[in-house]
Order: structure tokens, then C-alpha cells, then sequence
């Protein structure tokens, strides 16, 4: 079995091919191409296979992370939309929740106002409604006036249109109607429907999922459609499959259809590669910690499973989004983030980032401001001949004027102004770690941090101490450990269904019925795969809450019928879940049953990465003697320190800190106190000198 | 403390920047922890909550970002009010112990908004304290519900009057205050579950902060908070001493009781005279009508008045969108002084009644920025569409049930941008309730819920559109409302044109029904009976009349207005075919072709 993952970043394509049989892995990069990412897609596939001596025929599998579908909404660049939505509801897209993003501003834009999915004119209203708890017609279907406007909305020139009832979650009948009737009248056009996107409670953002999957499927559609035809052109017999985000991989044909489930494609893989490479070392209590030049992504996995983020902490480009994501919590903190004074003389680094341009100011094309690289080339932790493998040489110099700018209005010195810099955006970082551990009731220093993305290992020991993390682990490929991750995902389709059933009053037979109706659903996408069914697991869960909060938990429910020790278990589990996340229960408090949820999880095949068994002398790895500051007993110090380089580095032995490892896609930090060793999987472990 | 006079700093800045980040932090985990928490959908959904650290002295350190304004802000008053009051007392904090507070006349902002205050002890020395505010559904008043209650005559009649009141004493709950409240409180289980919440998240709040004074030391950590709040206090005097030195002022009216007979309860002024001098500024609110004795829409001083105020100077001189992320913390305010006779409706005598000065109290915001719109005509929007809250509610067997729902207002236009439509505005900022929620757990129906068409405050750039809510009671009940903006329309600046009144209707299904002013009491309601709310639309900015035809001819296709208003307010025809006809548009206004774009 052959298999490529290929992840399009913001400057690169990174591609990966992984071969079953001779457990062997290639990698490569191609610059990303923004007019059209295909093409950098099909380039790097190709001269991987040319490198590698493979021929394109006998790949199996090509897994694709994308950020199509995510640029399409921060770009503001989708289709022109239309609605068909309840009489009286017109403007529930607009109006949405009545809460400004910001509390303390008057010229603040309103994402959902300022850059509406769909313009009013395009928003049509037709007579019906349905009403709860069981989805009864209180009015019927206009079918006319249905007809009408999706003959209007085609006039206008609409290319996508989204069907948006209320408590079309309970019952789909009408928006399945009206969508039938709008394809009748317009084949051509992109058509979504509310209920088959995201069936649950809370109407402005479940239509505004619809809008925005309306709003992007089209391009979303065509890329896809034209990337599969330009793959097969190409000799290739493999079949694509987007990695979602939720964490597992869709066909084509499903993300032609739903495009608004691979918002967080990228991201995703990342810490889908993360966990991989944890559960190589058998770790399965993982923070995934991915910095790049603007930004820092952050997740986590516990006991293997990576933690999916409730629903409304879900948003795009300032839009709320219903669709199940890996939880990954994003900051401004990168390489590229500036430090500075602000007017009442605060020290701040980030969220501005220079960026790949200007960028820092060793980057030699004409940043000015001090950064966090700037910072770490001042303290000798980034080394100037030594920087991406030597394709990229630091300019030394120039982060030393603009850090000594920076120290200057300080008073300080410019290594102590780095210092600072470092010490501010390390705990920067560390922050929306707690944010992400400590606030749900997790204790970090019972996780091992993963560490990649180009700055990711230049920080990691630093940000672990900050949270009395006792491990980092440092993949093989840390610049590419997204496209690393595509290669260890599985075929994953959710669904969901909105319950509001009470403890002491819950029709077990409704449950079983709907769990099992969800599963056949699945196993008939599954089907249209081409997977059997001894290839897809199903595992179900509920989002539960106390009668009268407004947040569900993810409780997971155990297969089969829904009998009184099943039903008594669930209710188990969500006080306990409840009392790890807010440390409290509420004994005798009704629970509702919000939302029931069934996830198929489609095998896919995986391959192992190749093992080391290197034994060579550590002194053959070591290429250089330099000077780098680092704290020692709480004063900041420049030591002599050892340069080594990564893929010489023999296994199991253990390097002691303060020394630094160069590898072509990202340098290592080991400060005093810590030591680092070399796994035959591939993986660094860093000891950063906390006991777990 | 002048902050140029401030001597060197005994911490460093890249310290004090790390400590300002975890106390940010610790108080958005307290804001996360009670929205989750919480039971009823006004802190749940709406979002009417405060969380936030404070110092010995009083001041605040930090506020949780999720929170409500009206909520976080207050929390420093309420320490320090209930500082005073132990102080009279003769009373001690000790470590265990939880302090419930309310009074509006030492520091809370009105009665239902229920403060629970957790002192932070650090090696046996009180070092900080944590606490959390809501808005409760019920406090236990003389009607259903926490808003609404229009005609309480005194602040005994507006519920329970909490004190500075221990509920837990070293650690031990205290019982007998837990069954008063259950006893005299409607739909106890919903607010007590909400109580213990906040204790719960204070407690967090508390212990988070133990942690973090261990890290770094009592002396750092002290030095790094007198840090960050000189470094808020720097923003906001260079702010101030950016507008030219001067005297500012502005009036405008709240309805009072548009229905009562003497005149001393309606159309009452607000009048704010600010003063610039230098880094500083003075807010003086002399000029604004008396007290009303026996009405309920006094404004505590502190806890309501002071937080429209600094609210507002905040957010048009350090604008967020602008300025970025600016901590919140008492060195914001050091500069603002704030002068409000004694007896007039912003500083009202005990026992006035206060319980329903939300309205008033974002009127006086309005006034504020009204006032600084001749000074930073660039920073402000034209008039502000107020709020209205309604408490429906009902009896299911002897049990109550309860849901407050607060309607949007807008914001008037601003330079370069129009209004935004159909949002709470200035000191409010929470969440309606989705309408599929309300349904599925209430015996309401919600029929409507839309922009309100072809009424809008006319300008270069218009003001924020209103909406309309419908709500049909589907079994018999009650409901009270408080409200505003029912006489008086947002104000249009710069040649725009003033926004829409606000309205509210009862249909009633035996034909009794009918308009209704901006305060109704406690009043009740049949199944079928429906209230339909209309929404104020913000005040126009600039002249219409140079307003660009083809945003107004977008207006028009999006039918926010009509051709016919196009025409009326703006001077713009529109042709049947849905263009601009620029030559009747350039006639229309008098204007040379070239000049329209």
C-alpha cells in the first residue's frame, strides 16, 4: 500500500509518501500556489513519486489537507448566496445572538452584519413552521411560494441557495421538500439544507452553517472536482480523500456536498500528527504545540482521543460554525510576533507578526521591528549559518540594531530585552495552554507536550516549565508533522440529533431507535465508499447538561439498546465529566439529554515509520562549539554551548542542556537543567527537569 | 497617584507584563466556569454576569472578557462597599469564608445583580479578593421576576436586601441564610444553583490567584499589579489629554412614566457636563432631574452611574478596534471624576428605589457620548436606541417559572460606517435566547423576529436598523416590563437625521389590548395573548443627502427602505428597473452630476 498526504500551508506544500511495504517514508516541499493550490497539490505529488521512483499507477490513497474552504470565508470570497427561510425569521442571520464581538468599542464591524453570507434581497421568505417537542406542522409548507422564490433567487443570479426552518432539527420534512423543489427549479444551482448540514437546536448559527456552506460549496465543489480530474489526468489512480475537522478524512463526493466540515482541515492534521507521533513513544496524554511565524495552535489528547470542541466555542472568521472540530485553540504567538512598547509604556509581544514579509528583522527583507526570532537569534538559540538547513542565512546584525532599539527604551541591555521578549510570548503561550488544561479541570503536568511547526521546538522546554510539564517530545519531521498526521487518519462522518429528553421521563425506545436510524445513515455513506462493514467502528455519545444550563458535556454512550443500566451509566458519566471540568455537581438535579451523536470511523491503511538504531559516537553529531544565553540560577548567562545535529544524533543516549539541535526544518532548544535523547521511533525526548 | 510623579517601579516590565496576562487569564477561567455552571438562561444565554479580581484597597485588577460590562465593572464597588459596612460592623475576614452583597447603596448595581465575594488569603494575611455578580432571576420582590418590578415603592420593596451577608464562615456554610433564601425566593432551585455557582467560580478565582502570588512573590506580585494599573492609567490621561481643554455638554430624556399623572415622573432630563482639563476629566450630572421617591429608576451612584460613564469614556477614547486589547482595571478610571448631586436621579437617597435603572442608567451613557461627540465627532455614533427588558412569567401547579428576555436597541451612525442594527448598546452586551430554546422549554411562542423595515435615522451613514419580536403566550401567565425610548427618539448627529421611537403592543385576544408606555407593571396575560415588541432605530450621522445613491439603492433592494424614502430622506430616485436614475437624483438634490459619488 502506497499513500501520500499533502498539506497546503501558507508557503509551502508539504507532501509525505508513505510505503506499507517497505515501510519507508519520503518527504518533500513545494512552494504553495494561492491562484489555484491544486497545482502546487499535483506538482509535489509528482515529483515525489519522480524522487522516490515510484510510479503514480500504484498509488493507493491520496489524504489532502486544504485550506480551501477556510481561506473562502476569512477572504470573504464564496458564492453569491441565497436563503429560503420561515416568514417572520428573515433576518435571524443578521441579527444573530444581539451581542457585539466587542464590549468596549464604537467602530467595531459586525462579522454577520458587515460581511452578511447572504444579502437580505437574497434572504425569501416562504409560509411554515413547525414546532416543538415533536416537529408538528403548526403551518404547512407553501410550496408556490417555495417555487417562486427559488425561480427569483435564480433571476438574481444566485449560484447557491441554503433552506433555513426553524426546528427543522426535529423534523427535516419541509426543508427536504424545499430543497427538492428548488433543485427541480434551478438542477444547476449548490443547494444546502439546515437540517442535513447540523440537525441541532440554536437557529443562528445552525443557518449559519448552512449559509456558509452555501456560500463556500461551490468553489469548495469545483476545486475538488477539478483536482480529482487533474490527479487522474495525471496517471494517477488514487482516490482523494480531505481530511475534515473533526479529525478523520471525507471523500470528495462528501466534501463537494459539505464543505463547511474541513474549516479546520490544516490544523487538524496537526494534531492528528501530533498524537501520532506521541503514541509512537506510548503516550496518549498529549498538549499538541504547533508554532509557526503568525501563530500558535494548540490541542490536546487524552488517553488517545483528542478532545472535539463544544459547540459554541466553535467560530470562523468571526462567524459561529455547528460542525464537529478537533478543540484547537489558536493565539498570535509566532516567530514573526513583534515586541514593543506600547504608549503607556507596557512591554508586549504580539498578536502583530511580521510575517514571511516583511518578517523578522534577520530575515534580511525589510522588517524593522523587533521579534520573536529577532530575540532568539540575539541569544545565539537561532544560529545564523545554520538556519532551514542553511537555505536561509540570518542576518545577525540586524536583529541585534532592533532588539538594542527595543533595550534602549527599556533600559536594559539587548539580550535582556530578549530575554524579556521571550520570557513574555513563553508565557503568552503557556496562557491559552491553562486555557486549554487547567480551566477543564486537567493537570498539565500529567501531559507531555508535542512540540512542532518551525518555532514550536525553540520554545517547547520554556513553555513546559512555565506549566511544570515534565516531557516534550520533538517528532522526526516537525516541519511537516501535518502531512504526517494525513497519513495516520481514518474515514470519519458524524451525525447528530437534538433530543431534549429529561432523566426520570426519557423514552428509552426513542433513543435506541434514533442512534440506530443515525448508524444505518452512516453506514450507507460508508457503503458509497466502498467500505464493508467490518471496516467501520461506530461509537456513539450524548451532549448532556443539567436542566436549565446552557452548555452540553460530551458524554459517550455505550453501544446497543438503551436499556435502565445503559441509560444509568450515561448519567454517571456526565456528573463525573462535570465534576472533572467545573469541579462541582448538582446531586439531585435533572439531567437532559440535549443532543445524541453517532461517529463512524472507517479504517483506512496505515504504515509505521521506519525505526533507528544509529549507535554512532554523540561527538560525531556535535558540529559546532557557540555561545548562547540562557538563566542560570536566575541571572541570564552566555554559556559555551555544543551544536549538534538531529538526524546524527544516536539513540538512547542522553545529551545534556544547555545545548542546541539543528535540523533542516526547525532548530531545538535544550537550556541548563534539561536533557534530551533520541528514540529509535524517530522521536527526541526532552526531560525539561519537572517529575511528573 | 499622578503618574508622572511615580517612582521607579519595583518590578520589571517584562514581569508585570507576565503577571498582567495570568490575572486576565484567571478571571476569564472564573467567567468560563459560572457561564457553564449556571441554570438560568439569563447567565447561561443572555451572558448577565460579572467575574473579577480586586485588590485589598478595593481596586480592581482584572475582569473576566465574556462578561457583561454592567456586570464586571461594578465589582470593585461591591468590595468596597462591603469593606465599609464590616468595618461598621466591626467584622473580620477570615480564610472559608464567602460574602453575599446587593446593597445599591453600597456598591452593588441594583438588587437582583447578586455579588459573592471570596477574600484571598496568602500566609494568613488577607491579600485580594475574587468575586462574581449575575443578575438572578428573582430576588424575591413583590412581583415574578427580577425586572420589571416598575411600581416597588422602596428599596424594601424590591426583594431581599443582602448586606455584606456571610453564607459561608470559615469554610462552614452558613445554613440558616441558604433556607431564608430558598423560602423567600421564586424558583429557589434555578437561583440557588446560579448562587453556588459563583461561589464556585470565585472559589477557583481565589485559589488561582494563591497560586500565582506563590510563584512570584507577595512583594512582586503587589509591585506588578501597582504596575499595570499605572500602565492602564497612562492610556487612558493620554487619551484624555488629546481632546483640546474644554467644557462639554449634553442633555438628553428618559420617559420615566410616560402614563402617570404628574408631571415629575415623565420625561425627566439627564444633563452631563464634562470638563478636560489637562490629563483629567470631570463628569458633572448637576441639571439632571430629582430622585423619584417611590419609583424605581434611580441609579445607584456607584455600581450603575459610574460604570455608564466610564464605560463610554472608554470605549469612544480607547475605541478596541482601535486601541487593541487595553486591560481593564482601576487605573482606567483614576482619571475621571464624577460629580452627581446628592437627591437626583444619578445619586438617589436611601431608600429610594433602584431596581429598575438598567434603562436610565444606558440613557446616561448615551448622554455621555453625546456630550463627547462635539469634542471626538470622529470617535462616537449619533444616538443610541435603548433596551427593554420583560419578565414573563407564569405558574405551572404552585411552582413558578420565570424567563427574562432583554430586546435589543442600535446604534446610530459613525464616520465611515453606518449603525449597527438590532444589538444591545453601550453598557449592555448580552445574548438573546434562541428562539427554538425559548419554545422547547416555555409555554411561549415566539412568532416573529425580524429588522424593522423603512424606519431608520436617515444620514450619510444611517443609524443601526431596529427589530420586531413577537411573543404569543400559549398558556396564561404575566409579564412586566422596563423599558425606554418611547418619547424620545436617538438623536442624529452632524446633520443626520434623529432615529425611531421604540414601541411595544399587547394584543389581546378579548380586544383590551393595546399600545403600552415603556414601563408596564406586573400584569397578567392570557393564552393567546401576544406582545409585540418594536426595537428604537439609531440616529443618522452626516446629511443625508450625501449619502452615496448606491448605498442607498442597496437599502432599498435589501428593503430596509423603500423607494419612496429613498427618495423622501435621501433625494435618491430609483428608477423601476432598480437603479439610481442619477440625473432626478442630481436634480433631486441639487447637486452637479459629478458630485453624487
Amino acid at each position: 500500500m502506497k499513500l501520500i498526504g499533502v498539506d497546503v500551508g501558507g508557503t509551502f506544500t508539504d507532501v509525505i509518501l508513505g510505503n506499507t511495504e517497505s515501510q519507508s517514508v519520503a518527504i518533500h516541499k513545494v512552494p504553495t500556489t494561492p491562484d489555484d493550490p491544486g497545482r502546487g497539490v499535483l506538482q509535489g505529488m509528482i515529483e515525489i513519486c519522480e524522487r522516490s521512483k515510484i510510479d503514480r499507477a500504484e498509488i493507493d490513497h491520496v489524504l489532502h489537507g486544504t485550506t480551501i474552504a477556510t481561506n473562502a470565508v476569512l477572504e470573504f470570497d464564496g458564492a453569491a448566496t441565497g436563503m429560503i427561510t420561515t416568514a417572520g425569521y428573515r433576518d435571524i442571520l443578521h441579527i444573530g445572538r444581539h451581542q457585539r464581538p466587542q464590549h468596549y468599542s464604537i467602530m467595531q464591524d459586525i462579522p454577520w452584519q458587515d460581511r452578511p453570507l447572504v444579502q437580505r434581497r437574497h434572504r425569501k421568505v416562504v409560509d411554515e413552521r413547525l414546532g416543538p417537542p415533536d416537529g408538528a406542522v403548526l403551518i404547512p409548507l407553501d410550496e408556490d411560494a417555495v417555487r417562486q422564490a427559488a425561480r427569483e433567487l435564480k433571476e438574481a443570479g444566485v449560484e447557491a441557495i441554503s433552506v433555513c426552518f426553524l426546528f427543522s432539527y426535529i423534523n427535516s420534512a419541509h426543508e427536504d421538500r424545499a430543497a427538492e423543489i428548488v433543485r427541480e427549479e434551478y438542477p444547476e444551482c449548490f443547494v444546502t439544507t439546515s437540517s442535513a448540514i447540523s440537525p441541532q437546536f440554536r437557529e443562528f448559527e445552525r443557518f449559519t452553517t448552512a449559509a456558509m456552506n452555501a456560500f463556500i460549496g461551490p468553489k469548495v465543489r469545483d476545486y475538488v472536482t477539478n483536482l480529482e480530474r487533474a490527479i487522474s489526468d495525471s496517471g494517477f489512480r488514487a482516490d482523494l480523500h480531505v481530511m475534515g475537522s473533526n479529525g478523520g478524512v471525507a471523500t470528495g463526493a462528501m466534501v463537494s456536498e459539505r464543505p463547511v466540515l474541513t474549516l479546520l482541515s490544516g490544523p487538524a492534521a496537526g494534531v492528528l500528527g501530533g498524537a501520532a507521533c506521541g503514541a509512537r513513544c506510548g503516550r496518549n496524554r498529549l498538549i499538541t504545540f504547533d508554532v509557526g511565524g503568525t501563530s500558535a495552535d494548540i490541542g490536546l489528547i487524552i488517553d488517545g482521543q483528542f478532545a472535539e470542541a463544544t459547540a459554541r466555542d466553535t467560530w470562523i472568521g468571526g462567524y459561529p460554525v455547528l460542525a464537529p472540530m478537533i478543540d484547537i485553540h489558536t493565539i498570535g504567538a509566532g516567530g514573526g510576533s513583534i515586541a514593543y512598547l506600547d504608549s503607556g509604556e507596557a512591554f508586549r509581544v504580539g498578536p502583530q507578526s511580521a510575517g514571511a514579509a516583511p518578517g523578522p528583522a534577520a530575515y534580511s527583507r525589510g522588517g524593522t521591528l523587533p521579534t520573536v526570532t529577532d530575540a532568539n537569534v540575539v541569544l545565539g538559540r537561532l544560529q545564523p549559518g545554520n538556519f532551514l538547513g542553511g537555505e536561509m542565512v540570518l542576518d545577525r546584525g540586524s536583529a541585534h540594531k532592533v532588539m538594542g532599539d527595543l533595550a534602549e527604551r527599556l533600559g536594559m541591555t539587548p539580550e535582556a530585552a530578549a530575554d524579556g521578549v521571550l520570557t513574555i510570548i513563553n508565557a503568552n503561550m503557556a496562557n491559552a495552554i491553562r486555557s486549554r488544561t487547567v480551566q477543564k479541570g486537567h493537570d498539565p503536568r500529567e501531559f507531555s507536550l508535542v512540540a512542532f511547526g518551525g518555532a514550536g521546538p525553540l520554545h517547547a522546554v520554556d513553555v513546559a516549565r512555565d506549566l511544570g510539564i515534565p516531557e516534550v517530545i520533538i517528532p522526526p519531521y516537525p516541519g511537516i508533522t501535518s502531512a504526517a498526521g494525513l497519513l495516520t487518519t481514518d474515514l470519519k462522518y458524524d451525525a447528530v440529533r437534538t433530543e431534549f429528553q429529561v432523566s426520570g421521563d426519557v423514552d428509552r425506545n426513542r433513543l435506541t431507535r434514533d442512534f440506530e436510524a443515525m448508524q444505518e445513515i452512516l453506514a450507507a455513506q460508508f457503503g458509497a465508499d466502498g467500505l464493508s462493514t467490518d471496516q467501520v467502528n461506530y461509537q456513539r455519545s450524548g451532549d448532556l447538561r443539567y436542566v436549565g444550563q446552557g452548555y452540553e458535556l460530551r458524554v459517550p454512550v455505550a453501544d446497543g439498546p438503551v436499556d435502565e443500566a445503559n441509560l444509568a451509566a450515561i448519567f454517571k458519566a456526565f456528573q463525573d465529566i462535570h465534576n472533572t471540568e467545573y469541579g462541582h455537581v448538582f446531586e439531585d438535579n435533572p439531567i437532559e439529554i440535549v443532543n445524541i451523536r453517532v461517529t463512524g470511523v472507517g479504517k483506512m491503511p496505515k504504515i509505521e515509520l521506519p525505526t533507528s538504531n544509529a549507535d554512532n559516537d554523540v561527538a560525531d553529531a556535535q558540529i559546532d562549539e557557540l555561545s548562547a544565553h540562557f538563566h542560570v540560577g536566575g541571572k541570564l548567562k552566555a554559556l559555551s554551548v555544543p551544536l549538534f545535529v538531529r538526524d546524527r544524533l544516536p539513540v538512547d543516549q542522553v545529551i545534556n542542556g544547555p545545548t542546541i539541535i539543528v535540523q533542516k526544518d526547525t532548530t531545538i532548544v535544550i537550556p541548563p537543567g534539561a536533557n534530551a535523547r533520541s528514540e529509535a521511533v524517530g522521536n527526541l525526548i526532552i526531560k525539561t527537569g519537572f517529575r511528573s | 497617584m499622578n503618574a508622572q510623579s511615580r517612582s521607579a517601579p519595583a518590578v520589571d516590565q517584562v514581569t508585570a507584563s507576565v503577571i498582567q496576562g495570568a490575572l486576565e487569564n484567571i478571571a476569564v477561567e472564573m467567567g468560563y466556569k459560572l457561564m457553564r455552571m449556571s441554570y438560568s438562561s439569563i447567565i447561561r444565554e443572555s451572558e448577565d454576569f460579572g467575574a473579577g479580581l480586586v485588590d485589598v484597597h478595593g481596586r480592581g485588577l482584572a475582569e473576566s472578557a465574556q462578561s457583561t460590562p454592567l456586570q464586571s465593572g461594578p465589582i470593585p464597588g461591591y468590595i468596597r462597599g462591603m469593606q465599609k459596612i464590616l468595618a461598621e460592623r466591626g467584622q473580620e475576614l477570615k480564610p472559608g469564608d464567602a460574602i453575599m452583597h446587593n446593597d445599591a447603596y453600597a456598591g452593588a448595581s441594583h438588587g437582583p445583580d447578586v455579588g459573592f465575594i471570596v477574600p484571598v488569603f496568602y500566609e494568613d494575611e488577607l491579600i485580594a479578593f475574587s468575586a462574581t455578580t449575575a443578575h438572578h432571576l428573582d430576588i424575591g420582590a413583590l412581583t415574578p421576576g427580577s425586572c420589571g418590578i416598575v411600581d416597588a415603592i422602596d428599596a424594601y420593596a424590591e426583594g431581599l436586601q443582602f448586606k455584606a451577608i456571610h453564607v459561608y464562615s470559615e469554610g462552614e456554610k452558613v445554613e440558616p441564610v441558604w433556607h431564608i433564601l430558598r423560602d423567600n425566593i421564586r424558583v429557589s432551585d434555578l437561583v440557588v444553583g446560579d448562587m453556588e455557582a459563583q461561589i464556585a467560580a470565585a472559589r477557583i478565582g481565589a485559589d488561582r490567584l494563591v497560586e500565582l502570588v506563590d510563584r512570584y512573590g507577595k512583594e512582586t506580585f503587589q509591585a506588578a499589579c501597582d504596575t499595570v494599573m499605572d500602565h492602564a492609567e497612562r492610556l487612558m490621561r493620554q487619551a484624555i489629554a488629546a481632546l483640546p481643554d474644554g467644557v462639554y455638554k449634553a442633555t438628553t430624556h428618559i420617559d420615566g412614566y410616560l402614563d402617570h399623572g404628574d408631571p415629575a415622573y415623565r420625561e425627566l432630563p439627564l444633563c452631563v457636563s464634562i470638563t478636560v482639563k489637562g490629563s483629567e476629566m470631570v463628569v458633572d450630572l448637576t441639571g439632571t432631574a430629582p430622585q423619584i421617591p417611590d419609583k424605581p429608576i434611580n441609579m445607584p451612584l456607584h455600581g450603575t452611574v459610574d460604570i455608564a460613564i466610564w464605560l463610554t469614556v472608554r470605549s469612544v477614547l480607547l475605541d478596541t478596534a482601535v486601541h487593541g486589547h487595553i486591560p481593564v482595571n482601576d487605573g482606567l478610571v483614576r482619571p475621571i471624576k464624577i460629580v452627581a448631586p446628592e437627591g437626583c436621579l444619578a445619586n438617589p437617597t436611601f431608600p429610594a428605589p433602584t431596581i429598575a435603572r438598567f434603562c436610565p442608567g444606558n440613557q446616561l451613557a448615551d448622554t455621555v457620548m453625546k456630550a463627547l461627540s462635539e469634542v471626538a465627532p470622529g470617535q462616537v455614533s449619533a444616538g443610541i436606541g435603548n433596551l427593554r427588558v420583560i419578565a414573563f412569567s407564569g405558574l405551572q401547579g404552585s411552582d413558578h417559572w420565570v424567563h427574562m428576555e432583554i430586546f435589543e436597541g442600535s446604534y446610530g451612525g459613525r464616520d465611515g460606517k453606518d449603525g449597527m442594527d438590532a444589538v444591545d448598546t453601550l453598557y449592555a452586551n448580552t445574548r438573546n435566547n434562541p428562539i427554538e430554546d425559548i419554545e422547547t422549554h416555555l409555554p411561549l411562542r415566539v412568532d416573529r423576529y425580524e429588522l424593522r423595515e423603512n424606519v431608520c435615522g436617515a444620514g450619510q451613514w444611517r443609524g443601526g436598523l431596529g427589530s420586531v419580536r413577537e411573543f404569543v403566550y400559549l398558556n396564561d401567565g404575566a409579564a412586566s416590563v422596563e423599558g425606554e425610548g418611547h418619547k424620545f427618539a436617538p438623536w442624529g448627529f452632524r446633520g443626520g437625521n434623529d432615529g425611531a421611537y421604540a414601541g411595544l403592543r399587547l394584543d389581546r385576544r378579548d380586544s383590551t389590548g393595546g399600545e403600552l408606555p415603556s414601563k408596564v407593571p406586573h400584569t397578567t396575560v392570557k393564552a393567546g395573548d401576544r406582545f409585540i415588541c418594536i426595537g428604537p432605530a439609531g440616529g443618522g450621522y452626516g446629511d443625508p443627502r450625501k449619502r452615496d445613491p448606491h448605498r442607498v439603492l442597496s437599502d432599498v433592494l435589501d428593503d430596509f427602505i423603500t423607494a419612496e424614502t429613498a427618495e423622501r430622506d435621501y433625494g435618491v430616485v430609483i428608477t423601476t428597473e432598480m437603479t439610481v436614475d442619477e440625473p432626478a437624483t442630481a436634480a433631486q438634490r441639487g447637486q452637479a452630476l459629478s458630485q453624487l459619488h
